[in-house]
């Protein structure tokens, strides 16, 4: 009931950004010279920022990029932890524990600190969708070791279930046991890691975006328009500001409520 | 396993770790596509045969061989080698920093841990507790930790300690409350209450002392959760710690502070993981 609330919450909203994408005259990047720093009115319905650009637009643009990115950097991770989870539980003891090292050299930084420092070292004159796209890419790098972890400890508990052993006492092949048995069995643990990692990442872009290490501009970015607060002088105008901090917040409450409840099934 | 042994199995690998997180450092920061960025780049004033030089001169002085000997040498000095956008030891650096960051680590987690006992022990003993009793938490864990600090500086209300006590009594609260409420629903605990004993007895003799191990390897986590909300808020409150440094060597491609707090963050991580895994140990042991 709660899943089917969150996932009609979250379709409305993505349903309401793109028709603000697709009714609206302006680009998220269009600057309208003649309404800078605009009160809501009939051309800019949430008024416009410092340089004129529309702001429904920029949040409706910002919440197709992050959830776009997050959902396919969270794939990406999951990917490399399945991987990762599977080839430690599956090799012997030895290879094992250098993966698990390596997880745990990951781990062994507040990622943070590995973000900032993989991200600030873009080229300078990397395009917007280039940051985009690398700041992403990033997350989905460093987001893995915790999730590899845990896929370890259930391949771990698999190995070791009476059907394994029956299936390959059968003659069944490592690859078809794990595509056949394994991998049904294990979507309960990836699903959920899966789902944990979207709101994760959004908000890790919104943390690094708001130190000025995120989506570059003009691209549109929860980060990005978290340093819009920064502009008191506008914040004295118009209180159409916290509009983006306060969707962001929406989103990943409706992101939170499905992975808790994907993680209660599981 | 004596219990020597497995200390001193711990030590070794995390002083691998350590190695390897120095080296990884080095690597991604030498590989990273924009390690030769110059801000010289953008300008149109230099031409295209300049810019080549200028590239191929940061290309002789910056081999991995040439960054690895300095940084190696910046240890064995103690210094941590000379920091390229201040030109002062790294060590001088860190030092005057690492005060302000630890004091607001500490009284971050306490305060954090206080609000986060203080509403999840009496949410705990309540028979139907609904999921809305947690709403402020979970909407604080909704908020990005810059949206947070950004947020108190606008409305003008607390500062830095504040934004990381709520950050880490978000973080906490939920396990502690699953904690609390499996420590209530224990069989010796139903007979007390059917004893009539009273409820402060009860929490101060049966619950707290039940719940506290696991309490303490949580808290030895939360180090991690604070270490990287540090961050954010130093920057935005701009407190001189060591997250605010870590943000000004990223800008300025300063590699050797970039190194040394690296190092830093994954000794104070590993000894967070070595105290969590602590009472077990001892319990194997």
């Amino acid at each position: 009931m709660k899943m089917r609330l969150s996932a009609v919450l979250l379709l409305l909203l993505l349903f309401a950004g793109a028709l603000a994408l697709l009714l609206s005259r302006y680009d998220y990047a269009f600057q309208d010279r003649d309404a800078i720093m605009a009160p809501s009115s009939a051309q800019h319905w949430t008024g416009t920022d410092e340089v004129g650009r529309d702001r429904l637009v920029r949040v409706s643009a910002a919440l197709f990029i992050g959830l776009t990115g997050a959902s396919a950097a969270a794939a990406i991770t999951t990917l490399i932890a399945a991987l990762f989870g599977f080839m430690a539980a599956f090799s012997t003891q030895c290879i094992a524990n250098i993966l698990l090292f390596v997880s745990d050299l990951i781990l062994s930084l507040p990622w943070i600190f590995l973000l900032m420092m993989a991200r600030s070292m873009l080229p300078l004159t990397a395009s917007p969708l280039e940051t985009a796209v690398m700041t992403f890419l990033i997350l989905a790098a460093l987001g893995w070791p915790a999730c590899a972890r845990t896929i370890y400890r259930g391949a771990l508990a698999l190995r070791s279930a009476e059907w394994m052993i029956h299936g390959y006492a059968s003659g069944l092949k490592t690859l078809q046991l794990i595509r056949l048995h394994l991998l049904p069995h294990l979507r309960s643990l990836l699903l959920p890691q899966f789902l944990i990692c979207i709101p994760a990442f959004i908000m890790a872009e919104a943390n690094l975006g708001a130190l000025g290490l995120g989506v570059g501009e003009p691209l549109p970015s929860w980060g990005a328009m978290l340093m819009e607060l920064d502009n008191s002088a506008q914040l004295a105008q118009t209180r159409l500001l916290y509009l983006p901090i306060a969707l962001l917040v929406v989103v990943l409450l409706i992101l939170e409520s499905f992975t808790s409840e994907v993680k209660t099934d599981a | 396993m004596s219990l020597l042994m497995i200390i001193a199995m711990r030590a070794g690998r995390s002083l691998l770790l350590l190695f390897f997180a120095a080296a990884g450092t080095i690597l991604l920061v030498r590989f990273a596509p924009g390690f030769f960025s110059d801000s010289r780049e953008l300008d149109a004033k230099y031409a295209q045969a300049v810019q080549t030089e200028i590239q191929e001169e940061m290309l002789r002085q910056h081999s991995l061989r040439q960054i690895a000997m300095l940084q190696v040498k910046g240890w064995m000095k103690g210094d941590f080698g000379q920091s390229r956008q201040y030109n002062v030891p790294v060590a001088e650096l860190i030092a005057a920093r690492v005060r302000v960051s630890a004091l607001l680590l500490v009284k971050g987690i306490f305060f954090g841990w206080l609000l986060a006992v203080c509403a999840a022990l009496p949410i705990s003993a309540l028979r139907r507790a609904g999921p809305l009793w947690g709403l402020p938490f979970t909407l604080l864990l909704a908020v990005p930790a810059a949206a947070l600090a950004t947020i108190c500086i606008l409305a003008d209300i607390g500062g830095p300690l504040l934004v990381l006590s709520l950050l880490i009594a978000a973080r906490e609260f939920k396990l502690l409350r699953s904690l609390l409420e499996g420590a209530w629903c224990s069989p010796h605990l139903l007979h007390g209450r059917a004893q009539g004993l009273p409820t402060c007895a009860l929490v101060a003799l049966h619950i707290l002392p039940n719940v506290t191990v696991q309490m303490c390897a949580l808290m030895t986590l939360s180090i991690v959760t604070a270490l990287g909300a540090l961050v954010p808020i130093e920057v935005i409150f701009t407190v001189p710690g060591v997250g605010q440094l870590a943000w000004s060597a990223v800008m300025n491609r300063d590699l050797p502070v970039l190194v040394a707090v690296s190092l830093l963050m994954a000794c104070v991580v590993g000894l967070a993981g070595m105290l969590s895994t602590r009472p077990i140990t001892m319990e194997a042991v």
